[in-house]
């Protein structure tokens, strides 16, 4: 079954990446076929988004969906929410905002629920990634469940690590604590229309100033009245291509 | 309904139902179906929610790179019988015949044997409990084997 499934993968079935996709995120699909698909013939690009829950992610990614169209790349979405881990379900509830293309081949969103405790992220998620890379699609965006300040595992999956922050959130001090904002290429003020974005955006310039090595950029954003998008994506590539 | 509880430490390769829940059409009434929506994740399940304003091709489209088990339709506009075929054309189009087909809302009795025929395999209408709707996808799924326990 496997076999017929990976045969109509490579014929450009997208109803097989589909389901291989579920059986790749319950780690049915052993490492060694992997490495038998086909090596992406474009280069591709692996960006995470994340932030705290109710700063945009979502949003943000909905946005920069019809951006990277117009260049003409592929672009899949694996969205992560929380599992419940009282009864396991899950309210899946990313995709609602992002837009509805069906007629575009070229979009794929995949909906993953992430069990209690295993760092803002879906398992299984190199193997989907895979996937969607030998099926075509030259961009990936990781969607992390609303991350804490611990939550730096994403680092590992990722290209580029978009963090997103809103305005009002956290003093000086809180910027300087280890964790998550180590971890970004690109940290977005996002919700930038509201107050107090300037003074945010200040502030971990500042403590981004201080760290050695690379530094993040900072950038403001704001998608309700979409504003700063596709300097965003221009960012997005600049900084992952070095 | 109870929350049921589980032993979460079991539970890690069941393979939980996957609803995707979605209002096709122009109705803006989205209040039943988000309780909906609560009461499955509350009993386990995993619903992807597509949420107002779908277009049937969306919805189909959602169902298909979700792998979904299940298309939950909720319409409270009248617009049941126009809207309701396309979905199912468009489901059998896309190779989707596996997938178990729901509708709620305000549906008339004498449209719910003609929903029933054209494929949807259940109407349910007000008052209907969550306890009934968990008990019919359980039920259904263990016998189409949509629960890959």
């Amino acid at each position: 079954m496997l076999e017929s499934l990976l045969d109509k993968f490579r014929g450009g079935d997208r109803q097989a990446l589909s389901r291989l996709l579920s059986m790749a995120s319950r780690g049915e699909v052993p490492d060694s076929l992997l490495d038998q698909l086909a090596k992406p013939t474009q280069q591709s690009l692996v960006v995470a988004i994340t932030g705290s829950g109710g700063v945009g992610k979502s949003t943000l990614i909905g946005r920069l969906i019809p951006i990277i169209r117009k260049e003409n790349q592929g672009v899949a979405v694996l969205a992560c929410d929380p599992k419940s881990p009282l009864t396991g379900g899950a309210l899946l509830g990313d995709r609602f905002r992002m837009p509805a293309l069906p007629e575009d081949d070229g979009v794929f969103i995949r909906s993953l629920a992430a069990a209690p405790g295993q760092a803002s992220l879906a398992a299984n998620l190199p193997a989907m990634i895979q996937l969607l890379k030998a099926f075509g699609f030259s961009v990936v965006v990781i969607e992390t469940v609303g991350a804490g300040q611990g939550d730096t595992a994403v680092r590992s999956l990722a290209d580029i690590v978009v963090l997103l922050l809103q305005p009002e959130t956290g003093d000086d001090l809180q910027w300087e604590k280890a964790g998550l904002l180590e971890v970004a290429d690109l940290v977005v003020i996002h919700k930038a229309d509201l107050p107090g974005a300037e003074g945010t955006e200040a502030r971990v310039r500042d403590i981004l100033g201080l760290s050695a090595g690379k530094k993040a950029k900072v950038l403001r954003v704001s998608s309700k009245p979409g504003q700063g998008i596709p300097e965003l994506w221009q960012t997005i590539q600049a900084t992952s291509s070095h | 309904m109870q929350n049921e509880r589980r032993d979460v430490s079991k539970m890690d390769n069941r393979q939980p139902i996957r609803v995707v829940l979605a209002k096709v059409g122009l109705d803006g009434h989205d209040r039943g179906i988000k309780v909906v929506a609560r009461a499955l994740r509350d009993a386990g399940m995993e619903v992807i929610y597509a949420g107002l304003w779908q277009t049937p091709e969306a919805a189909v489209r959602t169902v298909a790179d979700e792998d979904a088990d299940w298309l939950g339709l909720s319409l409270l506009s009248g617009a049941h019988m126009t809207l309701v075929p396309r979905v199912v054309e468009l489901m059998r189009k896309a190779k989707l015949d596996h997938v178990g087909i729901l509708v709620g809302g305000i549906i008339p009795e004498e449209d719910i044997p003609k929903l029933v025929q054209m494929g949807v395999a259940r109407v349910f209408g007000p008052g209907t409990s969550m306890a009934e709707i968990v008990t019919f996808l359980r039920d259904k799924s263990k016998k189409s084997g949509a629960v890959r326990a």
